[in-house]
């Protein structure tokens, strides 16, 4: 089954971002082949939802990141190489026979462009299979990597071993070839075995994905999570922060089937948001096998993820905000209907609409969600009444808060999550803090 | 001074904007020429805040409505007479000559259209200003209506003998000397008064469409009254947008200068509001208002919270952004200034026990300022029920049928305080917690 997730959370994450901004892509995509950045995207697209394949992929990127690989290739030789693959006309295919006397003098006149193309190709291909080969024997098949066992590299050495890629590794790049001798190539690399050539190139992509990310995770020092079976239904996360923020604060944070809500409260500027993009990117990451900023983190793979952060809201035709998200949480009841377990957020839930409603809401929804024991569901809302409900309701509901400290009227905030429901009330401290009253009652008194 | 009105009350009254969906703007430009147009914008722009401006505008239009005017000229016309006209002619006479000759010889020579295009200008103006004079003799002289002096003023000009050429101009192609006769001293000697003239049409063109307008949309006419008389009453009062909208009754005075508004979402408690600031603004333009019986002391200003867009580029979050627009409102009206007031369901963004201090605070230490009229919508009808016993604050709420399943609406007032919520029926009607249950 496909993990499921959709431009509303994508959008959420920043995992893609607006062109030019910086997002959490392009936190990693600094490959050295543009198909690189191609598949890294295409991860991006399609997270993984078993534990094995996660694992493996970690274990892969972690191996990489502990033997400190290198991209031992050169991005121009790539150019080359499918430059000369995408031409598949068989008209330019180079023929054996000696070219006639009046070609052979154009030739050293203005050189032939088809023939240097070919050259160009071949050679590439000659030097990345050979630069494969020593980076295969020095570093992915030596004892203790992760590539020994994984199918994929071991098709690709039985590949190398065969007819005709044998012969390429034989050979040497800067040698000049016999005429009869590039037909033989050509033919064989671009026509007989273009599949197998191929491969062997998407293959050297994704190990290009894989050296980018390792590094990535080096310099950040980010972790490699633990992808658990589907049935445990647990997260345990430790300091995790904000990939994208400097001095973010980590925060630690375990889900299980008898905690498997959190109800968020705190002020506005208290760190709500970021706190649940941090564990929305964590979650996103780790499906694809990806590292994460924080310093360790178990999870049981789900099925989705579904995050409503900045929903848009659409005031032109007024009070569609409010029915703009229950519609959101009708997608997401869809979802969790149909038995997916996922990975919910909602950020202020119903902040459209007036309080009283809000509250109803609120308590309806979330108490109908914690039922759902095997997803797992973060809900932050500015209706810290709601949360007083809910306490006596549902018992597996964990209630979190980011506090805020007032230094005299000024407020000060730790963004570290402690337990509990937040008793600040800042909505009256705000106004007063903006002397409204105040201002109207000595307007009146000059007046009078 | 002038009408105080800021941004955000444009745009929540989407009073602005010519290419702006439903815009009031939009409803009411029916003109036909793009100078007519540039005036409306102005009018618009600027409302008056002198009673006897605003009842003199609006007497013009009256008297346009009782004679049912229809404005004859396109714009295309007027654009071409008004280019004609503002480009300045030679100084001189003799110069114009010359430089009309050069133009037909390099006509004739090169096939320069230069020449064939100054004449057939020359002679759209001219048959234009015909026009022009034929409409402005059909006011009689002797009729005393609020535009007879720009009527008069216009009727001197185009009946100057300078300009008796002008009907035996029309039908004859002019020679070259007529025609820099004719150049210089239409575009040099009368520039200025014809220029009058065409302002004059630009707004003759305004006061028919909108006279027209008001009368095809049956809207009519408010009475401006002096700002200490500190006043409001309308009956009959809806939003000029909407078709086959329904008319209430408002009334503000000295002691009773606060509405407290509610009922359900959909009730219309936004739309009542938005109805009642554009009144305000149009009745401030002199312009024709979808009420009836409407009566009105100046204001100020008028200012509305009703769509706060959150700002959280700026870490602005909702609630604040609230905050910040009510403290801008009440620095205004603490300056002692007389303006309206709209809010709408305040402090949406924190927890109900603050949205309750918060929505009391204020409405009460607004509604002390006697020189201001508000309405103020909420659903904390625990607030409703402390203000109540202020005898300033009148309650008011927005019904809601109950048919089965299905709400509906009356859009008519009622005395008194709601307490109709439709938010858990929306949640209900999709069927979520049902589709959880499961």
């Amino acid at each position: 089954m496909l993990f499921t997730t959709d431009k509303q959370t994508q959008e959420d994450l920043n995992i893609y971002g607006k062109q030019g901004t910086d997002s959490i892509l392009s936190l990693f995509n600094r490959t050295s082949t543009l198909n690189g950045a191609r598949v890294l995207e295409e991860m991006f697209t399609y997270p993984l939802s078993d534990a094995e394949s996660i694992n493996k992929r970690s274990g892969m990127i972690g191996y990489l990141k502990v033997v400190q690989a290198g991209f031992p290739f050169s991005s121009e030789l790539f150019d080359r190489a499918e430059q000369y693959l995408a031409d598949t006309d068989e008209r330019t295919k180079l023929s054996t026979e000696r070219p006639s006397l009046e070609k052979q003098l154009t030739g050293l006149v203005a050189a032939d462009a088809h023939y240097k193309q070919i050259v160009n190709g071949v050679s590439a291909l000659i030097e990345i299979i050979k630069q494969l080969d020593s980076l295969l024997k020095s570093t992915l098949l030596v004892a203790g990597s992760p590539f020994k066992s994984d199918p994929e590299t071991i098709s690709i050495v039985t590949l190398l071993a065969a007819e005709p890629v044998n012969l390429l590794l034989q050979e040497s790049p800067k040698h000049k070839f016999a005429r009869e001798k590039l037909a033989t190539y050509d033919m064989q690399l671009r026509f007989r075995h273009r599949e197998t050539i191929q491969r062997i190139l998407r293959y050297i992509y994704q190990l290009d994905v894989y050296i980018t990310v390792a590094k990535v995770a080096a310099e950040r020092s980010f972790v490699f999570p633990k992808a658990l079976p589907k049935e445990e239904h647990v997260i345990k996360i430790d300091a995790f922060y904000h990939p994208q923020l400097k001095n973010a604060v980590p925060n630690t944070l375990d889900i299980d089937p008898n905690n498997n809500l959190v109800f968020l409260t705190g002020a506005n500027m208290a760190g709500k948001s970021t706190f649940m993009k941090s564990l929305g990117i964590a979650m996103y990451l780790a499906h694809m096998g990806f590292p994460v900023a924080a310093k360790k983190m178990e999870f049981s793979v789900l099925d989705g993820i579904y995050t409503t952060i900045n929903l848009p809201d659409n005031l032109g035709i007024g009070a569609s905000h409010f029915y703009a998200e229950v519609l959101r949480i009708k997608k997401v009841a869809r979802e969790l209907n149909t038995g997916k377990n996922i990975f919910v957020i909602f950020d202020e839930l119903f902040r459209g609409t007036n309080v009283k409603d809000a509250y109803e809401a609120t308590i309806a929804i979330t108490s109908a969600f914690a039922k759902k024991r095997n997803s797992m569901f973060v809900i932050s809302t500015h209706i810290i009444e709601a949360g007083d409900v809910l306490k006596e309701r549902c018992a597996n509901i964990s209630f979190k808060y980011l506090p805020t400290r007032m230094k005299g009227t000024v407020p000060e905030y730790t963004y570290t999550l402690e337990t509990g429901i937040t008793d600040d009330r800042h909505g009256m401290i705000i106004i007063n803090n903006e002397g409204i009253l105040e201002l109207l009652k000595k307007g009146r008194e000059t007046i009078q | 001074m002038s009408f105080i009105v800021d941004k955000q009350t444009l745009e929540d009254l989407n009073l602005l904007g010519k290419f702006k969906q439903y815009s009031i703007f939009s409803l009411f430009n029916k003109v036909n020429t793009t100078g007519g147009e540039k005036l409306l914008i102005e009018m618009f722009k600027t409302p008056l805040t002198d009673p006897a401006a605003i009842n003199k505008r609006s007497a013009i239009f009256k008297y346009f409505q009782s004679r049912q005017f229809s404005f004859p000229f396109s714009n295309e016309q007027f654009s071409v007479m008004d280019n004609y006209l503002s480009a300045a002619g030679g100084k001189y006479h003799l110069v114009t000559l010359i430089a009309l000759g050069k133009k037909k010889l390099l006509g004739a020579v090169i096939r320069d259209e230069e020449y064939q295009k100054k004449l057939s200008n020359l002679q759209q103006t001219i048959t234009l200003l015909n026009a022009c004079k034929t409409f402005i003799n059909q006011f009689s002289n002797d009729e005393d209506h609020p535009f007879s002096n720009e009527v008069l003023a216009v009727k001197n000009i185009l009946n100057d003998p300078k300009l008796d050429w002008l009907a035996s101009a029309q039908n004859t192609l002019p020679s070259l000397t007529q025609m820099a006769a004719y150049d210089h001293l239409l575009r040099h000697k009368m520039q200025a008064t014809l220029t009058t003239v065409v302002e004059i049409f630009y707004q003759l063109d305004v006061y028919i469409a909108i006279a027209n307008l008001a009368q095809a949309k049956g809207f009519e006419y408010a009475q401006a009254l002096p700002k200490k008389d500190n006043l409001f009453t309308a009956t009959a009062l809806k939003h000029p947008g909407i078709e086959k909208a329904v008319g209430n009754p408002v009334s503000f005075h000295h002691n009773s200068n606060m509405i407290f508004l509610t009922g359900a979402n959909m009730a219309g408690k936004s739309t009542f509001m938005k109805a009642f600031g554009i009144n305000v603004y149009l009745a401030h333009m002199g312009f024709p208002v979808a009420a009836k019986e409407m009566q009105f002391s100046v204001k100020d200003g008028i200012y509305t919270s009703i769509n706060v867009p959150d700002n959280l580029n700026m870490g602005y979050s909702h609630f604040y952004a609230e905050v910040l627009r009510v403290k801008n409102v009440a620095e205004e009206v603490s300056s002692g200034k007389s303006l309206v007031i709209i809010f709408d369901e305040l402090f949406k963004g924190t927890n109900v026990k603050d949205a309750y201090d918060a929505t009391l605070a204020v409405s009460s230490a607004f509604s002390q300022y006697p020189k201001c009229f508000y309405i103020i919508s909420t659903h904390i009808i625990e607030a409703g029920e402390v203000l109540q016993q202020q005898s300033n604050i009148q309650m008011l709420y927005l019904p809601t049928i109950m048919n089965g399943n299905i709400p509906a609406y009356t859009y008519q007032l009622q005395q008194g305080i709601s307490s109709d919520r439709h938010g858990m029926m929306i949640i209900e009607n999709e069927g979520i917690l049902e589709m959880l249950e499961n």
